[in-house]
């Protein structure tokens, strides 16, 4: 069957996440993410809106999506994608309403337990999910296959050292030391988790979009075995931390592998860069165009690491900020214009294939309105991070309104390509399908006259 | 024979790229018997989505050639697809 390898709940993944986006947004516009004051309750419920509400679940969706390209099998239990879209969602919206238990509204407190809870239990289903696809012999020894892995097992940790830490506030349990908590719950989030699911991610995509030859070499193999041994070691201090061991040499540890980190983006950074001089086609698409920028944010958010290892502070706030709106959401954004298309062609034209003329994928997008939104989205990138290098609060809230602007436009984008408003309306459809509801699988037509 | 086939090919369009499928390397093997025609393809990537719509596309295109009355399209990956299988101006 056309689209057997389609799940059918990736556009409401792709919705809910968008929305958290669009909300995380508004609320930063509206002076509710201010860097003045990170551990006000407010500001942590935005933070999470984005990190989870929207980095957490595009990558989620994305990757019940995508593994069965990469493991070249269907998916497994295709049935726990909702209920894994319900959990998180709900869970991600627990925690934001429950950080405000912490500015007072007592009333939030129960909904601050239950969020680890839901937010736990969506993690599983999906972790089901993608390790039984990719749990096989003829995948496992893929470099990137092991990667999506990886980044599971550091989604445990941040899930146990999130977890702990609502306790904590939530004052349940003996206080464990938050400030030595916070560094590895940002490492296995951010590089662990995010970072290490792009990569494998990427590596398959890139080489496909760019028509590269798969390369997967020794550079490749020495870039996993050394994410291995740090999501163990960010996994071990997790672990002696939650055990009661000393604080201060769980911080010095997670201090002590940033550097580390930064050489893996640089290496990560060479093999993309030698995948794209292979590349036989010399045309892009602004998925790929843009992806170059977010890839330029990877090695910025890399080179701040070294002041933010040896200062700490405001380089260290910057390169979390450039690595989380820079790297991984212009890399989202840019491909999720790209697969929504491609899912979207998929939908409606492939039942057409043979039997009728039908358009390239590429045309269901604007070039034009991709490339006006994802600059916008860049050039609040930059300004984010440069306002918080210079302390400037004007320089941010001029960040959170390009940021805004470009994540509406990527939406409304997003929205003309579901409608397929860019194509001629003679190629349209008669009817169109619907905006997120499930992608049912396209039926072939007559599939012989013998 | 197969020179119909070959042409009717030519008109089966990989959407991602805009390239046909014998250009793009796609296509391993064609022959024909009478009114039977069978295609031995692959894709660019194995678990590439678009795998089954270019089967399909392949076989409706075969149907069509004036004479074939059945037609069987296999797919492979071994050997698998390279970029180097691309024709050389496609690009
Ligand atoms: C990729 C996912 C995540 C990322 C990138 C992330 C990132 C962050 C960041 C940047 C902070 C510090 C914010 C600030 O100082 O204002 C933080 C704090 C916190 N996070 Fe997360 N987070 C993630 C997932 C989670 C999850 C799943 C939970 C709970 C189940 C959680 C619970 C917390 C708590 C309780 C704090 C407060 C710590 C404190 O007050 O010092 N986070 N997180």
């Amino acid at each position: 069957m056309a689209g057997k390898h389609l799940s059918r709940w990736t556009l409401v993944w792709f919705g809910s996440a968008m929305a958290m986006l669009l909300a995380g947004c508004a609320l930063g516009l509206l002076g509710a993410a201010d860097p003045q004051g990170w551990s006000q309750g407010s500001n942590l419920a935005v933070v999470h809106l984005f990190v989870l509400g929207w980095l957490c679940q595009v990558m989620l969706g994305a990757l019940i999506q995508f593994v069965p390209v990469l493991a070249a099998r269907p998916l497994a239990f295709p049935g726990l994608a909702l209920p894994a879209l319900v959990a998180t969602s709900t869970g991600t919206l627990a925690l934001a309403l429950g950080f405000l238990a912490l500015d007072g509204h007592q009333a939030l407190q129960p909904l601050f337990l239950l969020a680890p809870v839901l937010i736990g239990l969506g993690f599983a289903l999906v972790a089901v999910m993608v390790t039984a696809t990719l749990w096989h012999r003829d995948s496992l020894h893929l470099a990137e296959v092991r990667m999506v892995l990886l980044a599971l097992a550091a989604l445990v940790g941040l899930w146990l050292s999130g977890g702990r830490m609502v306790l904590a506030l939530a004052g349940l349990g003996p206080a464990p030391d938050l400030s030595a908590m916070l560094p590895l719950h940002l490492l296995l989030g951010i590089a662990g988790w995010l970072g290490l699911a792009a990569c494998g991610v990427t590596y398959k995509l890139f080489a496909m979009f760019l028509l590269a030859p798969e390369q997967g070499g020794r550079l490749r193999g020495a870039i996993f075995w050394t994410a291995a041994g740090l999501v163990a070691l960010l996994l071990a201090a997790l672990l002696w931390l939650l055990a009661g061991g000393s604080a201060g040499r769980a911080t010095a540890l997670a201090l002590a592998l940033l550097p580390l980190l930064a050489l893996l983006a640089l290496l990560y950074l060479t093999e993309i860069a030698q995948l794209w001089k292979a590349r036989r086609r010399p045309a892009l698409e602004p998925n790929m165009l843009w992806s170059r920028a977010a890839l330029a944010f990877l090695a910025l958010a890399a080179a701040l690491a070294i002041p933010g290892w040896l200062w700490g502070g405001t380089w260290a706030e910057t390169a979390v900020f450039v690595a989380l709106v820079g790297w991984l959401s212009t890399l989202t954004l840019a491909q999720l214009l790209k697969i929504v298309g491609f899912l979207t062609w998929i939908q409606v034209f492939a039942p057409r294939i043979g039997h009728q003329p039908v358009p390239m994928v590429q045309k269901l997008g604007s070039t034009r309105a991709a490339s006006a939104c994802l600059a916008l989205w860049c050039a609040g990138t930059l300004a984010g991070a440069l306002s918080l290098l210079g302390a400037s609060p004007a320089g941010y809230r001029l960040a959170m309104a390009l940021l805004s602007l470009g994540a509406l436009g990527v939406g409304r984008e997003l929205i003309a390509v579901r409608q397929l408003a860019h194509l001629p309306p003679a190629e349209r459809p008669g009817q169109l399908p619907h905006l997120m509801l499930p992608l049912l699988h396209p039926r072939p037509r007559a599939e012989t006259r013998s | 024979m197969t020179d119909q086939i070959r042409q009717a090919l030519r008109a089966v369009f990989d959407p991602e790229t805009g390239r046909d499928l014998i250009a793009m390397g796609m296509i391993y093997d064609i022959r024909r018997q009478a009114g039977h025609a069978e295609v031995t393809m692959t894709t660019t990537t194995r678990g590439c989505p678009l795998t089954e719509v270019l089967r399909l596309g392949v076989q409706a295109a075969l149907l069509a050639v004036p004479g074939v009355t059945s037609a069987e399209v296999t797919l492979i990956w071994d050997p698998p697809w390279t970029p180097d299988r691309i024709e050389p101006l496609a690009f």
